[in-house]
């Protein structure tokens, strides 16, 4: 479903993203590690088509990310970094909204929308302004806005971000009922989330992936075989050498 | 580098079979539109900018209106390119500014929407609520119809010169929002816009900068060539020119489609 190959992204003379390529076929959940600013939401936007590489390719459901990037468009759900919402509308306007812009009309998004919100447990706040929900809300709105059209690849980043534990519990589980016929990509600092429900695991530090495999095959591979994932990561952070403070090719 | 047309021959999308669904075109714009209808009039800044236009307008005409006594609104259209000057970029400068500020501008360029569906929908709404505002006036033309015998026609064909420079103005304001993530820098660099493509049309400027460069003619070659007062005022005379509406279309067409250029740029 996703293919991931020698993709570089620079901006002028910064690398944020160097050499990357992986793969994720349908049915699995992948999570993505990394530290701030490793280049993991860069990944996604080029993976969402928000950015095109500077070099390599990426296909999503067999479709170029460049030259059919809107082909990739409808295939997708999005959920960037800071959970952009249009804040000035009421969380129902706004799902309507995203529902009408992928293309849904009538009763089709009439029954998108009730699943939608049941799924993400966002009728409570269907008649309030983005603005005066709840961080823990937001998120759950910019997830129902991810999912209205039933996409089969899921792309998340820092999904998690604002929700208390209850929450990455309900989170956790709707992934999982997510998973049949669907990939699913999902980044965050948080290693707890990745043991929890990832099938595999990507570790990017620095632009660069330093591991793409399952956790206990990572910490085998990392010479810390039945350590957790977070013993690996930061094993595998440290050994990595950095090519320069900046990430700058000079 | 283009965005891809799409395919005929769909390929197979997902091992689960789902379809994609697809906006028509002309409903992708819509949806943008009623998007920014709603945020223009969700707030108050909508009937801010809509008494401030009309009150300002209708007062400064009425003062010379009742100064000359003539059942015409030459006075109003003569002043309107003026006014439009700082109302239309304070009207577009949110436009892109606010995606950006609100980091909505990630959520739009990530919809199944080409970059041109977003740029009209943008684009029609400014017009439509412009003109709505423009259509506040009426009440100067019902008034002058009662008092007397004004010329309906020279009113028509104004308004459809105040449609055209309306038009213009939000074409270019949009643009240089899209160029900056600074609200106030997109308000003033398209006032100045604005002011240059306006005053060049004054026959004192015209004058004055033809004497400072007396081998070029720089004042007459801007009036000739890309001032839009001549062509405003063809529509404010009463003359429908063929070449006035084709400046307008072209200098709208340029701008949309420079905007739609920037909005691709942000990808790379």
């Amino acid at each position: 479903m996703i293919t991931v190959e020698s993709v570089t992204k620079t901006y002028g003379s910064l690398v944020a993203v160097d050499d990357v390529s992986f793969k994720i076929a349908a049915g699995e959940i992948v999570g993505f590690v990394g530290p701030n600013g490793a280049g993991k939401s860069t990944m996604l936007k080029m993976l969402s088509t928000y950015l095109y590489p500077s070099s390599g390719t990426i296909a999503v459901a067999g479709f170029d990310a460049v030259t059919e990037s809107l082909e990739v468009r409808r295939r997708i759900g999005y959920l960037a970094g800071d959970t952009p919402l249009y804040q000035d509308m009421r969380v129902d306007e706004f799902l309507r909204f995203i529902g009408r812009a992928r293309g849904l009309r009538g009763a089709d998004l009439d029954r998108a929308f009730d699943q939608t919100v049941d799924l993400c447990g966002v009728g409570v706040v269907l008649a309030m302004r983005i603005d005066q929900c709840s961080t823990g809300f937001r998120q759950r709105v910019g997830l129902a806005s991810a999912l209205i059209h039933d996409p089969p690849i899921l792309l998340l980043d820092e999904p998690t971000h604002g929700f208390d534990p209850l929450q990455v519990i309900a989170f956790r589980e709707l992934l999982q009922k997510l998973r049949p016929g669907r990939a699913i990509l999902f980044s965050t600092h948080i290693t707890a989330d990745v043991e929890a429900i990832s099938d595999r695991v990507l570790i990017i530090h620095l632009g660069r992936l330093l591991g793409d495999g399952r956790v206990d095959e990572l910490a085998t591979a990392a010479g810390l075989p039945g350590d957790s994932l977070e013993a690996t990561f930061a094993h595998l952070v440290r050994a990595s050498a950095s090519p320069s403070p900046d990430r700058s090719h000079a | 580098m283009p965005e891809a047309k799409t395919p005929k021959v769909q390929r197979s999308d997902s091992s689960t079979g789902r379809p994609a669904v697809v906006a028509g075109f002309a409903s992708g714009i819509w949806v943008v539109v009623k998007r920014e209808m709603g945020a223009y009039f969700d707030s108050p800044i909508a009937y801010i900018y809509a008494t401030v236009f009309l009150v300002l307008s209708s007062t400064t005409f009425m003062n010379s209106f009742f100064l000359d006594s003539i059942v015409d609104m030459s006075a109003y259209f003569d002043l309107l390119p003026f006014l439009l000057i700082p109302f239309v970029p304070a009207m577009t400068m949110r436009t892109w500014a606010e995606e950006h500020a609100q980091h909505t501008f990630e959520l739009l360029m990530t919809l199944p929407l080409r970059s041109l569906q977003v740029v009209l929908g943008k684009y029609a709404a400014a017009l439509l609520f412009y003109l709505l505002i423009l259509a506040g006036t009426t009440p100067i033309v019902i008034m002058l119809v009662w008092l007397g015998s004004p010329d309906l026609g020279l009113i028509f064909s104004s308004y459809l010169g105040a449609l055209f420079l309306g038009a213009f103005f939000l074409s270019f304001g949009l643009f240089l929002s899209g160029l900056t993530h600074n609200q106030i820098v997109a308000f003033v660099l398209a006032t100045l816009m604005g002011f240059a493509f306006v005053v060049s049309g004054h026959e004192k400027v015209v004058a004055v900068l033809d004497g400072l460069s007396p081998g070029w003619q720089l004042g007459t070659w801007l009036f000739e060539s890309l001032s839009v007062m001549p062509h405003y005022e063809s529509f404010t005379r009463g003359v429908l020119g063929l070449g006035s509406a084709l400046y307008f279309l072209l200098m709208i067409g340029f701008f949309v489609w420079m905007n739609e250029v920037t909005l691709r740029r942000n990808r790379f």
